[in-house]
């Protein structure tokens, strides 16, 4: 009998030729002598090799055939636009720069090298200059076909079973998130991706629109900007020193500093309506930064020191 | 040969076959060093692969050769084309590219960006919002990047995890790297003859030397592997239920609890000294430190100074 590497690759190049679709009797006979004799072993051997093509990536359909003579039997093919990577007409520099880029973020991921083979690209190296660790959760691939593909999920958090409409990904002080439209809740939620339990699914059929405008990094729960919720609430006036005044402004939008320094400092106007939430915020910059007004704010926070300082 | 299994063999041919389609004609060392094989395998697999067909429906799969070391590709046929991308290396894709262009020295219209975006396109990405990725960076990180590329030796003071006072050294940056929020550098550093990583938000000065110096060739440690090792300062923290959110922000070992009143105790990394500082003053009177003791001190210190500066005006 052949070796099995050489009966997969005939199978997969038997399925992306036939003109139409085949049984696995079919298959059997045109791969003389691949296949055991019997029925069961033949059965055996063949769902193994679908599966492992399938495991490949390799898109296999299949059909059960409605009526006739040949009524309830299962038919297989590969189509040929499903299975075949579209051109991404990458110029030989681009392919070299996500290599590059793979090699900086990614190194040793054999998912990524086997996606640069495809695309043209050469070996990862595994020193690059400037380096990000980008981490890990088995629900990520899933969920960003979902959110571009628009497709509800379903996954399980702090033991509940939920449905969401993922609406964005994001990745902020080294942890993943995904921010959408919880069913169950009917309201919007962000969840930590790492601690979704067991797997995540797309649900068939299921569809959604995104918010026209939508921004992961501004509908975060702990962003200043979505702190307080409707135009009344009350707002603070914060004063932010010279060192965290860039990425303070670069978060929060140019259209919030009321006052700028010559030496960089920036007062911000940022709504304080949700207190722990804007206390949260506030204390992350440490001593660098100090709200002004109003005054029963400015007393809540130093109240709150007082009980740390002791 | 060595032995792989048929699904590996399978995969890397799919990937060789469209390449070598292209090009017509390849040394075999070329093709080995490419797909991470052996010329071995490499000539082993394509022989297969000549072997294989199924006629009347395809006589052969690929016309090849091999001939003193050099593979000749015929008439493409079959695999002229890779598999389409799955969904785990579509992610590694995106995801490594967006968070590339969020490293020091990206160019917004280089190769990269026209990469990226030709990707993002073909895997249906149809704006930004989809996948978004944050690396804030402290400034000293573009002119150290920069100094890695460039082998420029700089002076830098330091402030070590555990010594209050900075130490001033001379260090040739070979790897500048984030991980879970935090800049880090990887050098060769002259005070120990070795290559240390410091961390880059306790750098206090830096100046170039004016030196270029060749890097050492000792090895730069793995970046993210320190984080899970058991050498990593660990803190205990008591909880009250309003604070049980740094559960679900932050890297946990162990949460034992809640209690009848819903405090509950929990054991975390330290990613840094800074951090847990920060962290204690949000949680406020909603936590309690209760390992390390040594840090309570410098907790209340950070309060008072912040404290400080509201008393002040």
């Amino acid at each position: 009998m052949a070796e099995r590497v050489e009966r997969l690759t005939n199978l997969l190049a038997l399925l992306l030729e036939t003109p139409q679709p085949l049984s696995l009797v079919e298959i059997a006979g045109e791969m003389t002598g691949q296949y055991p004799e019997s029925q069961t072993a033949r059965r055996a051997a063949f769902e193994r090799d679908k599966a492992a093509l399938r495991e490949i990536g390799v898109p296999i359909e299949q059909e059960i055939v409605p009526g006739g003579e040949y009524a309830g039997q299962t038919r297989y093919w590969i189509d040929r636009e499903r299975y075949e990577l579209r051109d991404l007409d990458l110029a030989e520099d681009e392919a070299r720069a996500l290599q590059v880029a793979m090699a900086a973020t990614r190194p040793g991921s054999t998912s990524g090298q086997e996606a640069l083979w495809k695309l043209g690209a050469g070996v990862l190296d595994h020193s690059a200059p400037v380096a990000a660790v980008l981490p890990d959760a088995p629900g990520l691939p899933v969920l960003r076909e979902a959110v571009a593909g628009r497709t509800s999920v379903r996954f399980r958090y702090r033991d509940v079973e939920r449905t969401v409409d993922p609406w964005g990904l994001l990745l902020r002080d080294g942890f993943w998130y995904v921010i959408g439209f919880d069913h169950g809740r009917s309201e919007q939620r962000t969840y930590r991706i790492d601690r979704i339990e067991d797997s995540v699914d797309a649900v068939a059929g299921s569809s959604f629109e995104r918010p026209a405008g939508f921004d992961p990094r501004a509908a975060f729960p702990e962003d200043p900007k979505l702190i307080g919720a409707t135009e009344t609430v009350p707002v603070a006036r914060v004063r932010i020193d010279t060192e965290r005044a860039r990425a303070a402004v670069r978060d929060l939008d140019e259209e919030r500093v009321l006052w700028r320094g010559d030496d960089g400092a920036v007062e911000v106007e940022v709504p304080c309506a949700n207190l722990p939430a804007f206390r949260s915020w506030l204390l992350g910059f440490a001593e660098h930064a100090e709200v002004i007004e109003p005054a029963d704010v400015r007393a809540h926070v130093v109240a709150w020191l007082e009980a740390v300082a002791g | 040969m060595t032995v792989r299994p048929a699904e590996q063999r399978l995969r890397r041919l799919l990937v060789m076959l469209p390449w070598l389609m292209e090009r017509g004609e390849v040394p075999v060392r070329e093709v080995a060093e490419r797909f991470d094989l052996s010329e071995q395998d490499v000539v082993g697999d394509l022989e297969l692969a000549a072997m294989c067909g199924l006629p009347p429906f395809v006589d052969e799969l690929i016309d090849v050769f091999i001939d003193e070391g050099m593979i000749v590709v015929g008439v493409p046929r079959l695999f002229t084309r890779p598999l389409r991308l799955n969904s785990v290396e579509a992610f590694e894709l995106l995801a490594a590219a967006r968070a590339a262009m969020e490293l020091p020295g990206a160019d917004p219209d280089g190769a990269l960006a026209r990469g990226l975006a030709k990707l993002a396109r073909a895997l249906g990405e149809d704006d930004t919002a989809g996948v978004k990725i944050e690396l804030d960076k402290p400034e000293l990180v573009d002119r150290l990047a920069t100094a890695a590329t460039a082998h420029e030796q700089l002076r830098i003071d330091y402030v070590g995890a555990d010594r209050d006072e900075a130490t001033t050294r001379r260090i040739v940056p070979r790897q500048v790297f984030t991980d879970r929020g935090e800049w880090y550098v990887s050098a060769d550093d002259d005070r120990s003859g070795e290559v240390r990583t410091f961390r880059v938000d306790r750098i206090t000065a830096l100046d170039p030397t004016g030196a270029r110096v060749a890097p050492s060739d000792a090895p730069l440690p793995a970046p993210g592997a320190w984080f899970d090792d058991e050498s990593v300062r660990r803190a205990v923290l008591h909880l009250s239920p309003a604070a049980h959110w740094v559960v679900e922000r932050f890297p946990v070992d162990t949460v034992e609890g809640p209690d009848a009143a819903g405090w509950s105790r929990v054991t975390l990394p330290v990613a840094s000294e800074q951090w847990l500082v920060r962290t204690m003053l949000r949680l406020g009177p909603e936590a309690e430190l209760v390992e390390p003791a040594d840090l309570r001190g410098v907790v209340a210190a950070a309060a008072g100074r912040v404290l400080a500066r509201y008393r002040r005006s």
